[in-house]
């Protein structure tokens, strides 16, 4: 009965449809909620879907992992590394922004009480 | 090698500042600025030295990534790298009055900001170009909230929001690039990006906009810029006008010249750059806080030098280089000179200038505006002049109408700034200057003068790398090897 799913057709289109409702809750979370933690949130729930649309659509199911040893030495039948590599490297950094930004609205909660970004208007005029 | 070494001494002094701190309290500060005067003397070196202005630093080149040093890059990091070590030196002589603390952080921090913004310059891999991007949004995140107040910590936090935003749109797209071309390469994007099917060209254009456009401070995006500037210290304000917004400029326009070389956007990013220009200067005009009012002009300047670098031809790109560096030296001019009045009268409303008593203070300020403004004589204007010029040239009067409008606003508000500095009434005691400050501004001063009185010292070298910067052709065959 999972046959079906098992498509890589099937796939792709899962992981495309999934990842880009998911990038959508974001964008609506981002643009609608006011607090500050989560609007962070709705950006690391938008980070995870562009992730998500990567790895999904590059990796094959059928090919093996990208590690070269003394019995796997085929690279033709080996996933490609780089998506994964490049999406490390991205899930890393985009945690980190969220980290400091998550430090900065907790001082920022320290010193004036205030979470909601719409009573963030000290700087103007 | 060299052009790694822009990248990586400034990182590796802040992994060596642990070291360098147990040798005293000193060592860390004129550590810093040693190796920023060795950069300096490295650019210069290579300015005069390397003919052709070509250099790469690559594992063979579709695989590997690589760092390309020709004039236009070399020009931008040459520019960062004066702008930062004058800072640092001007921060010198800040520190004997012990104006700002935690030093070594501060340092560590500036120096990561110029290593990013030379790595965004020098990278031609869109990967490393992201990983650059996040490297100079983090600092410049963590600078803009240095102080802690609720103010700063505002500012932060919405520098650090629309980055956050922006780069989500830059993965995006760089995702997109993978999955088509399956490469990360810009040279090897380049050569393939016009075969891609007409709707995946626009989705990745629109996503490589927004996630430049909001780090460009192009209207409508740029809504976070006065804010952030307001709510951030004068000193970190000289860093983020003069380098940061430069560097993101520059790969942006890289990106558009190399993807999109017959213009399909360009008609767009003009029009776009223009009414940019003509709402900053606009917004500016009821401003009374300074540093928010010169955000405003730095918004405007950042769109005039859009405009100037959307228009394609090789006189505008030469004008918008000038732009570039009359702005980023007029810039720290006047938020230095921002930063020490707001330390010594702890006030930044703009009545403050009618009693600002430093004669000396004032005619910096008042030159480093006049060459904003592009009078003649001063180096703001020879770039005015080529942008204005070349749109007149490509009949795009509509744009060259609307850049006039904007610069008779411009005009306006400068000149109200003048009439206030220099308008007759009580003033406070006087202001004492200290030497490295001094001649720090008057360096700055110096060079305005000299490049407005004799642009030819540099039109050659600009010409050139206006050159090489609109010659997609090159570039590729340079990275893939022919």
């Amino acid at each position: 009965m999972f046959d079906f799913f098992n498509q890589s057709e099937v796939i792709k289109t899962i992981v495309v449809l999934g990842s880009m409702a998911l990038f959508f809750v974001g964008l609506f979370g981002l643009l609608t909620r006011k607090h500050i933690i989560r609007i962070f949130m709705s950006i690391a729930i938008m980070e995870s879907s562009v992730f998500l649309l990567f790895i999904g659509l590059s990796f094959k199911s059928d090919f093996i992992a990208p590690i070269i040893d003394k019995t796997h030495k085929n690279i033709a039948i080996m996933n490609d590394p780089i998506p994964q590599a490049m999406i490390l490297t991205a899930i890393v950094i985009a945690m980190a922004v969220l980290a400091l930004g998550v430090s900065f609205a907790i001082e920022y909660y320290k010193l004036t009480g205030r979470t909601d970004i719409d009573e963030m208007k000290s700087l103007r005029y | 090698m060299s052009s790694v070494l822009f990248v990586a001494l400034p990182l590796l002094f802040g992994f060596a500042t642990p070291l360098l701190s147990r040798l005293g309290k000193d060592a860390v500060a004129y550590a810093s600025v040693a190796m920023q005067l060795f950069l300096l003397c490295l650019s210069f070196y290579l300015l005069e030295s390397v003919s052709l202005h070509v250099e790469i630093i690559s594992i063979a080149p579709p695989l590997g990534i690589s760092f390309v040093l020709n004039s236009v890059s070399l020009l931008f990091v040459t520019v960062f790298i004066f702008l930062t070590t004058l800072f640092s030196f001007y921060c010198l002589s800040h520190r004997e009055t012990g104006s700002y603390e935690n030093e070594t952080k501060f340092l560590i921090l500036l120096n990561m900001l110029l290593a990013s913004s030379a790595g965004l310059v020098l990278s031609s891999d869109i990967f490393n170009i992201y990983v650059f991007f996040e490297i100079a949004g983090i600092s410049a995140y963590i600078l803009s909230a240095y102080r802690k107040t609720p103010s700063a910590l505002e500012a932060g936090l919405k520098y650090l929001l629309t980055g956050a935003v922006a780069s989500v749109f830059l993965v995006f797209a760089i995702v997109l690039i993978y999955l088509n071309i399956g490469s990360l390469n810009l040279a090897v994007i380049a050569q393939s990006f016009e075969a891609l099917p007409f709707n995946v060209k626009l989705l990745i254009s629109i996503l490589l906009f927004i996630g430049f456009g909001f780090k460009v401070e192009i209207f409508p995006l740029n809504f976070w810029v006065t804010d952030v500037y307001q709510g951030s210290s004068s000193l970190v304000n000289a860093l983020f006008s003069g380098i940061v917004a430069k560097a993101y400029l520059f790969v942006f326009f890289h990106i558009v010249y190399l993807f999109l070389p017959d213009g399909d956007f360009s008609a767009f990013l003009i029009y776009l750059g223009a009414v940019s220009m003509l709402v900053a200067e606009i917004a500016g005009l009821k401003q009374t806080n300074l540093k928010r009012l010169f955000a405003y002009s730095s918004l405007g300047q950042v769109a005039l030098i859009f405009t100037a670098f959307a228009l394609q031809n090789e006189d505008a790109v030469q004008g918008a280089l000038f732009i570039v560096i009359a702005h980023s030296f007029a810039k720290l001019i006047i938020f230095l000179v921002l930063a020490f009045i707001e330390k010594e009268y702890e006030s930044i409303h703009i009545d403050i200038l009618k009693e600002l008593n430093a004669p000396f203070l004032r005619a910096v300020l008042l030159i480093a505006m006049l060459s904003l403004l592009g009078i003649p004589l001063f180096a703001g204007f020879v770039g005015k002049l080529l942008v204005l010029k070349s749109l007149a040239v490509s009949g795009m009067l509509g744009v060259l109408v609307m850049i006039v409008i904007a610069s008779l606003f411009e005009a306006v508000y400068y000149f109200k700034l003048a009439g206030y500095m220099f308008s007759k009434g009580e003033r406070r005691g006087a202001l004492h200057v200290g030497f490295i400050q001094k001649s720090v501004f008057a360096l700055l001063v110096i060079l305005l003068i000299v490049i407005g009185v004799a642009p030819f010292i540099l039109s050659g070298f600009l010409g050139e790398a206006s050159r090489v910067m609109l010659d997609s052709a090159n570039y590729i065959t340079v990275i893939l090897g022919g």
